[in-house]
């Protein structure tokens, strides 16, 4: 009756019957063995459930699969008129235009199908530094956002990139897929230079279906950051815009490293011979602050949801703000 | 330069080691200056904030240098701390040193430094002196012991033998020239007492060489003295001579000194004085002076002078009141002269007392026949006290006893038996054969003539004697040193004679013969019978007693009370008082009693000045009288160096003085250690600090 206990304290949300979901118990029973320095340990997991449950609350009512795709189709809600050629059909004549205009527009409506979510994570070594937080933070909100996604039973598909995509997996559907992802985040080659604009690129080239597409990265990259969610948008992709951070590399510590060092990009480069000082620190958290900004300025201009997510913030309360947020899910 | 003995490792052990420590050191110094790698995230945002300018490469490159300096710096230290360092002084035999220092007047002159400071007032010779002797003792080892001799007029031993630097460094503060001269001789002979049996023995005479004649015997002496030699098998009898250096303290020569300064009443007026005054210009070169003379505070005479090099001027004011008793002999430099040419200020001002008016007594023992003698006699009554006395009353007769001249004219009567132990003249001495004169008769001489004088003699200054009839006269005896006044175709008539006092009863005196009866010769009609007598009275009495104007500083300068106008009988101490000094009462001098006798005391009058003389008991109790101290001595002022005309060995010359040592005892290589702990202290913070990182 061990599991029975545990299962009742990692459950602190029950179902409406009272009863645990039978994703949710297999998944304890999975992580019964699982290694406790997991990214996906049995706390996460926990955390996890709680988080589908308020998920749930929030968009209680909504029937599933109600996206709506900006591709034009026949749906019912109007959405824009075209000149008419030969072979369409007839029947969707605007004859109210003919009549009053004398011209042949055909009417498009917009289709009604459910949206995919592509969720890319940046493996990066820029993301791997300081131990891995990174992305073991963004390893942890992929994860939650796509167990959210598949409890809504929204189809989501997972990809891992740098400068190219290292591994994806294709969109799946339901919660019992969860374990798949898990696995698929685990077993994912990492490595590699951030390269985003050729990464989204290859990205929007090899989805089939556009659709939701959050982009989980540091950002460090300082001519495509942008550009690559941009195409994204271009190929009629929802990006949406999650930075994560360490604070500790983005505002340095002035106590902390100073003198002569050698400066090493993680990804490869050319070193440089630097004197770092209080003073150079300060700089350089100004810079950081400068570009952050800069790349959130860039997203609300274009309307691309845009979070930043330090990893020293509880992953589920970045979840929980960007749901609140709105943007992510409709 | 502080010589340095290794008495822990050598060299040869500390070379290797040094070099093995300087490659390691920098071997890990390379090592350490690699560059941290840090690896960042996103290094092109670092390279928009990190930019560096080829200054601060330039400085960074410097510093990295000093550090692996400061490292091998402390490699050296602790090799040199291995070694355990010691100065040579504290390895080398103990030494025992006697430093001299001159401290006559002519050390107050001033001296050639070149590190003086312009601004600062310029220093004495004596001042460099005492800064060489503070040299020396700074430079004394651990085992070194040493004692501070000075030598002015008086020796002094300020310093006493010891080991401790610190007391000797105080005994030679406020330390000041005295005036006269030094006496060396005396110096020398205490440090040599004062080294006798003590190891590595040397004496150091810290002198500028102007120095007296003695002095500078003394000093040759001791310079000229071989050492005794190492080898010397013990138990020697000999005394090991002691070496002795001589670092001398130059100086500019110039300077001018009062030598002699003296006031004495006229002997026809007494209530008038003249004042002799010598002025000696001991420098090289011609000098303007302007002496200036007061009696009382009162300026008597002003007198401005040009002196030749060496030349010495003597100045007499005459006819001075003698009311004003005293004198004051002041030199000033003249117009446009540099009061430096004067030399030191101690010869420049003397002082002089006008001797006080007493009453010459004189005695007359006569039985009233010679009036001519009592009349010329009667003649100096305005400055004599003449009292007439039969020749029964001589014997006790306070008249006689106390009279400063005793005139006995008895003709062919009987002279007194004893004679009066006073001074005397006597004429006719040898008239009877039981005659108790001292000076005695040879022959009668019958119809003698006075054919001889002593020119010149004072007696018979101004006493013509020519063609002068004598009825009768004597041959009188002469003994060696008498002088023979007159003479009657060679053979004396007239003798002076002084006795010394061997005999307690009469004491000294001065006998004056002469080998006639004024009642049997025209010598009393004639003009020179009356100067005679004058010059019989002034001779006694300016040779008596009390007509000492001025002194010599010095030391323990004897002096008979009676010189000094005091009245010896009785007197067993006298009461010294002075120098006076302007604005002190005479209650606030300093006074020191001092025993009499025989009539003579010791006089220590270290200051020149006016002193006051007080009989403390005796026949005179409670009478005063002052005398002046000078200085007064051409040797004294005079700054030149004579010790070039001693022709002293070089070996002589003292070396430079020892360097300082920054400790006086205890290991160095505990100091090197502390300060090899605060480097590495320093080399510590700097690094964490990222200084010389």
């Amino acid at each position: 009756m061990a599991w029975w206990k545990r299962s009742a304290d990692l459950s602190p949300a029950p179902g409406p019957k009272g009863q645990v979901p039978a994703a949710s118990s297999a998944l304890k029973a999975t992580l019964k063995q699982a290694d406790a320095a997991d990214v996906f340990d049995e706390a996460f997991l926990g955390r996890l459930e709680l988080l589908q449950v308020i998920a749930r609350r929030l968009f209680r009512g909504r029937q599933r699969a109600e996206r709506k795709t900006r591709k034009v189709g026949s749906g019912l809600e109007f959405a824009d008129h075209r000149e008419y050629s030969p072979g369409d059909d007839i029947r969707n004549l605007d004859w109210g235009v003919l009549l009053r205009l004398g011209q042949t527009l055909v009417r498009l409506y917009e289709e009604d199908e459910d949206l995919p979510i592509r969720i890319a994570v940046d493996v990066s070594e820029s993301m791997q530094t300081s131990g891995g937080g990174k992305l073991r933070y963004a390893q942890q909100v992929a994860a939650a956002l796509a167990y959210v996604g598949l409890a809504n039973l929204d189809r989501v598909g997972l990809t891992c990139h740098s400068r190219t995509i290292h591994n994806s997996l294709p969109a799946v559907r339901g919660k019992g897929r969860i374990f798949r992802v898990f696995e698929f985040l685990r077993q994912s080659p990492r490595g590699g230079a951030t390269d985003l604009r050729s990464a989204l690129k290859r990205l929007a080239a090899e989805s089939v279906q556009p659709g939701l597409t959050v982009v989980l990265s540091d950002f460090y990259d300082m001519d495509g950051a942008f550009d690559g969610l941009n195409l994204l948008r271009f190929r009629k992709h929802e990006p949406v815009a999650i930075q994560i951070l360490d604070p500790a590399e983005a505002r340095p510590d002035p106590a902390g490293v100073r003198g002569d060092v050698r400066l090493v990009d993680c990804e490869g480069g050319e070193a440089r011979d630097v004197t770092i000082s209080p003073a150079t620190l300060r700089a350089y958290a100004e810079a950081h602050e400068r570009f952050c900004a800069a790349l959130h300025s860039s997203c609300r201009s274009r309307g691309i949801p845009y979070f930043r997510a330090e990893i020293d913030v509880p992953f589920d309360e970045l979840v929980l703000r960007m749901f609140r947020m709105g943007g992510l899910l409709r | 330069m502080i010589a340095l003995t290794l008495t822990g490792w050598t060299l040869a052990e500390l070379g290797p080691l040094f070099l093995a420590g300087t490659a390691a050191i920098t071997g890990l110094y390379l090592l350490r200056m690699r560059r941290r790698q840090l690896v960042v995230p996103f290094a092109a945002l670092w390279r928009q904030v990190t930019r560096e300018s080829d200054t601060r490469r330039l400085w960074r490159k410097l510093r990295r240098v000093l550090s692996w300096l400061l490292q091998v710096g402390l490699l050296a230290l602790l090799c040199f701390a291995l070694g355990d360092p010691r100065p040579e002084v504290w390895l080398r035999e103990p030494r025992t040193i006697a430093i001299v220092v001159d401290r006559s007047a002519s050390m107050g002159g001033p001296a050639a430094d070149p590190d003086a400071d312009p601004e600062a007032p310029a220093p004495t010779r004596l001042d460099l002196a005492v800064r060489r002797a503070r040299a020396e003792l700074a430079g004394m080892g651990p085992v070194d012991r040493a004692l501070v001799i000075t030598a002015g007029p008086e020796v002094a031993v300020p310093g006493p033998l010891g080991r401790d630097a610190e007391p000797l460094r105080r005994s030679l503060e406020g330390l000041r020239p005295q005036p006269g001269e030094a006496d060396l001789g005396r110096a020398l002979a205490l440090a040599r007492s004062a080294l006798a049996g003590q190891p590595g023995g040397e004496i150091l005479v810290l002198t500028d060489g102007a120095l007296d004649p003695a002095a500078a015997d003394a000093l040759a002496a001791c310079a000229t003295i071989e050492p005794a030699p190492t080898d010397m098998p013990e138990g020697t009898a000999q005394d090991p001579a002691v070496p002795c250096r001589i670092a001398a303290v130059a100086g500019p020569t110039a300077s001018v000194a009062i030598t002699a300064f003296a006031a004495r009443r006229y002997p026809e007026d007494r209530e008038h004085v003249e004042v002799l005054t010598e002025v000696h210009n001991l420098g090289d070169a011609p000098v303007d002076v302007v002496l200036d003379v007061a009696a009382d505070g009162v300026s008597v005479g002003k007198v401005p002078l040009t002196l030749a090099p060496g030349e010495r001027r003597t100045e007499v004011l005459r006819d001075l009141e003698a009311a004003r008793t005293r004198l004051v002999a002041e030199l000033s430099p003249g117009p446009g002269t540099d009061p430096a040419a004067l030399g030191p200020v101690g010869d420049d001002r003397a002082h002089a007392i006008v001797p006080p008016l007493r009453p010459f007594r004189v005695a007359l023992i006569t039985e009233g026949t010679d009036l001519f003698l009592e009349a010329a006699l009667l003649t100096l009554q305005e400055h004599i006290q003449l009292t007439g006395v039969g020749p029964a009353n001589v014997i006790n007769n306070p008249a006689v006893d106390e009279a400063d001249l005793v005139v006995i004219d008895l003709g062919a009567d009987p002279l007194p038996d004893p004679l009066p132990a006073r001074d005397l003249v006597i004429f006719d001495p040898a008239r009877r054969q039981d005659s108790p004169s001292p000076i005695t008769a040879v022959k009668d001489l019958p119809r003698p003539f006075l054919t001889e004088q002593a020119l010149g003699h004072p007696l018979l200054d101004g006493v013509v004697l020519k063609d002068v009839n004598l009825a009768r006269g004597s041959h009188l005896a002469t003994l060696p040193g008498d002088q023979v006044l007159l003479r009657s175709l060679g053979e004396p008539i007239a003798v002076l004679r002084r006795e010394s006092g061997q005999d307690d009863a009469t004491g000294a005196r001065t006998i004056v013969a002469f080998g006639f009866d004024p009642r049997q010769t025209d010598l009393p009609l004639r003009t020179a019978f009356p100067i005679l007598v004058a010059n019989l009275v002034t001779y006694f009495e300016q040779s008596r007693p009390g007509f000492v104007a001025s002194v010599p500083v010095g030391a323990a300068r004897p002096l008979a009370v009676a010189e000094l106008g005091l009245v010896p009988d009785g007197l067993t101490s006298v009461e010294v008082t002075g120098p006076e000094r302007d604005g002190v009462a005479d209650a606030d001098l300093p006074s020191t009693r001092i025993p009499v006798d025989r009539g003579v005391f010791r006089l220590r009058a270290q200051e020149p000045g006016v002193y006051r003389i007080s009989a403390v008991d005796g026949a005179g109790a409670g009478t005063a009288v002052l005398l002046a101290v000078n200085q007064a001595s051409a040797p004294a002022s005079d700054l030149h160096d004579r010790l070039a005309d001693l022709q002293l060995p070089e070996a002589a010359a003292a070396a430079d003085a020892p360097t300082p040592l920054p400790v006086s005892d205890g290991p160095l290589w505990t100091l090197i250690l502390l300060a090899l702990a605060g480097l590495i202290a320093l080399e510590w913070a700097t690094y964490h600090r990222r200084v010389t990182v």
